[in-house]
């Protein structure tokens, strides 16, 4: 095996090298899509690139966050799945901006209780999943069915504003660049340390490649998942309260944030049955979800259109990146 | 080995339990229909079954679409945004130009269909491919009609306008829905073959059965079913909406698993899950009765499905 740096020498084999380098990095397409959308987005629309990628960035850290719950809860793979984060995206968005009451009520006490929505939903959820043995997907959706008629409930009780503190945090900036984008940026980093470096990542990895030899090797499933669903719950209420702070709580608040949030996932290179999680992919994801976004507005392309190029594409790269590694089902 | 030990006493009927499982779409429907009665006496004639269940076909038949699918294995997760793209093609095209109304379904088919050879040539979950085509099954209904409108052809609208005195029309529909399932699934080579290919899909491939070919079936049945929910749903609103039926996903999958469906595949109960979809259909009535404010009928939906998949989750415990 000759080194790398021997191969650059030879060009006819950059094309190969390529590929191999990218075989071995998945996350990296995730980059490659976004530095393709980018460019594609300053050459229609003749905007700055900067400015593309600021306004993206604005918008990425709620994807990115209930992203990297969700990625922690796919890596736990079989079939494990947390379809109930957008109900709780709203839920914790009205109760936190309930408890908040505009600057009127107490900060810690609303980002607290928006806290604890999502630690109940995960709690729901894992009670369904753990002790009533019911596949995640559906356990998750009637969580999210439950979480759904709450923050229904709560929101004809309240009527919510969004907190100017909790929204000055949300909108705001440092040296140009958004506040929860960088708090994103610095989880991200977490997450890879706990995935590399800590007994729960290892764990957790190796409950999604074999749950079974994960077991008998004397792996904690349930606290692996106790701890997965958790994070998810946690981190998809506190992408909601910014969001609620971000623009104003509504009742679809959370909906669009739940195919996006596995399709970030999986794009970024997180290998959708478990097992492979790529933490740093979830920006990749996240950006090129919204940057595509942004290119089919600059194209004045019809919201309907819009939907409909998602979709395909969604298929298109997890066709291309995630097939054949998988198992189908 | 357990997994072995139910499959046989599924087929030979003589597990006391398994017969249990599957009255319980029935309990579920009697208990849900009776506390209807009680609150409001006047539900016990044919006149007030037929207007408790009068809006339960759509949903009757988006739990056979999604039934196809999860015999496979899989899951469709675009059932709701399929039945609303049908739903709004019927409504803006079937009266006046029913060619291009037949055209954009055979075209939903395929969709159905390519989504199926991809989730096996691909081994992309079917969770990740149908996600990806209920927004192309959304943008699509949007783009056909963005705002609710549209109008039903009148035959469509006379079928699930018919109201003779003594049939309860939306059960006569539901039986004719269950019987032609269960022919398809139970009396056809295709649906043997459908159902094996869920239990065991490498038994049935080294029997020389193109598991391609069976899927892509599969999913186009679904897709089939689907559209008649759509035709359905325009039938009895006369008009069309892309959003409106998109809760009927997970009502659909929460009908096939209340019916005795099950996820891990192989195993389809059509008259359980038309059943089942019945009492599903039912809550939102129920909690009109009880004066309980909409607000919750996500919730006891969501209630619903656990209660049910936890008591055959312990069953199932039990027996083991």
């Amino acid at each position: 095996m000759r080194s790398i740096r021997a191969r650059w020498a030879e060009p006819h084999k950059w094309l190969s090298l390529t590929r191999e380098m990218l075989a071995a990095r998945p996350w990296a397409w995730s980059f490659l899509a976004v530095a393709a959308v980018w460019l594609a987005i300053g050459l229609i629309s003749g905007r700055g690139l900067p400015g593309t990628l600021e306004s993206a960035l604005d918008l990425a850290p709620f994807l990115v966050l209930v992203g990297l719950g969700q990625m922690f809860v796919i890596t736990a793979g079989n079939g494990n799945i947390d379809l109930s984060v957008a109900s709780l995206m709203t839920l914790a968005a009205y109760v936190s901006a309930g408890v908040m009451n505009a600057g009127h009520g107490s900060f810690v006490l609303g980002l607290l209780a928006g806290l604890a929505c999502g630690v109940l939903v995960a709690a729901v959820n894992l009670t369904g999943i753990l002790f009533l043995s019911i596949p995640p997907i559906v356990a998750t959706l009637a969580t999210g069915l439950i979480a759904q008629s709450a923050g229904l409930r709560y929101s004809s009780a309240y009527a919510a504003l969004p907190d100017p503190r909790m929204a000055n945090f949300a909108g705001g900036q440092i040296g140009g660049i958004s506040v929860p984008a960088l708090l994103c940026v610095g989880l991200a980093a977490i997450a890879v340390l706990v995935l590399r470096s800590t007994s729960y990542g290892r764990w957790l990895q190796a409950v999604g490649q074999n749950q079974r030899a994960a077991e008998l090797s004397g792996i904690n499933v349930a606290l692996v998942l106790v701890v997965s669903y958790l994070a998810s719950g946690m981190l998809a209420a506190l992408a909601g309260m910014l969001l609620g702070a971000y623009v104003t709580p509504s009742l679809d608040l959370g909906n669009p944030y739940l195919i996006d949030s596995i399709a970030a996932v999986v794009i970024g290179g997180t290998l959708i049955a478990g097992g492979r999680p790529f933490a740093a992919g979830v920006w990749g994801g996240a950006l090129f979800l919204i940057l595509l976004v942004t290119l089919l507005n600059v194209m004045h392309i019809n919201v309907a259109v819009q939907d409909m190029v998602k979709g395909v594409l969604i298929i298109c790269v997890l066709a291309l990146a995630g097939g054949g590694a998988g198992r189908s089902g | 080995m357990e997994a072995t030990r139910a499959r046989v006493w599924d087929r030979t009927g003589l597990d006391g339990r398994q017969a249990l499982a599957d009255s319980l779409p029935f309990a579920a429907l009697l208990g849900m229909f009776a506390w209807c009665v009680i609150l409001q006496p006047q539900a016990l004639s044919i006149y007030g079954v037929s207007l408790l269940f009068s809006s339960s076909i759509p949903l009757v038949l988006a739990t056979i679409s999604q039934m196809f699918i999860i015999t496979l294995g899989d899951i469709d997760l675009g059932t709701g945004y399929a039945v609303g793209l049908a739903n709004v093609i019927s409504a803006r095209y079937l009266a006046s130009s029913p060619l291009i109304a037949i055209g954009l379904f055979a075209a939903t088919i395929l969709g159905y269909m390519i989504a199926g050879a991809l989730v096996e040539l691909r081994r992309i979950p079917s969770i990740i491919v149908t996600l990806g085509t209920s927004f192309i099954w959304l943008g699509a209904a949007l783009l056909i009609l963005d705002i609710p409108g549209g109008t039903s052809p009148d035959w469509l609208a006379g079928i699930f306008n018919w109201a003779p005195s003594m049939i309860p029309v939306p059960f006569l529909y539901a039986a004719v829905i269950a019987a032609v399932a269960s022919v398809i699934l139970f009396r056809t080579t295709l649906g043997t073959v459908l159902r094996g290919a869920g239990s065991n899909p490498q038994a049935v491939a080294r029997a020389g059965w193109s598991l391609l070919r069976i899927r892509m079936l599969a999913y186009g049945l679904a897709g089939l079913f689907g559209i008649l929910a759509g035709l359905a749903l325009t039938g009895i609103t006369t008009s069309g909406d892309a959003n409106a039926s998109a809760n009927y996903t997970l009502l659909a999958i929460a009908s096939v698993i209340l019916g005795g469906g099950d996820f891990a595949g192989g195993k389809a109960a059509p008259i359980g899950g038309v059943v089942g979809a019945l009492a599903i259909s039912l809550v939102g009535s129920l909690l009109a009765l009880l004066n309980v404010s909409s607000d919750f009928q996500s919730a006891v939906q969501g209630i619903i499905l656990i209660v049910v998949l936890a008591g055959r989750s312990l069953t199932r415990r039990f027996e083991a």
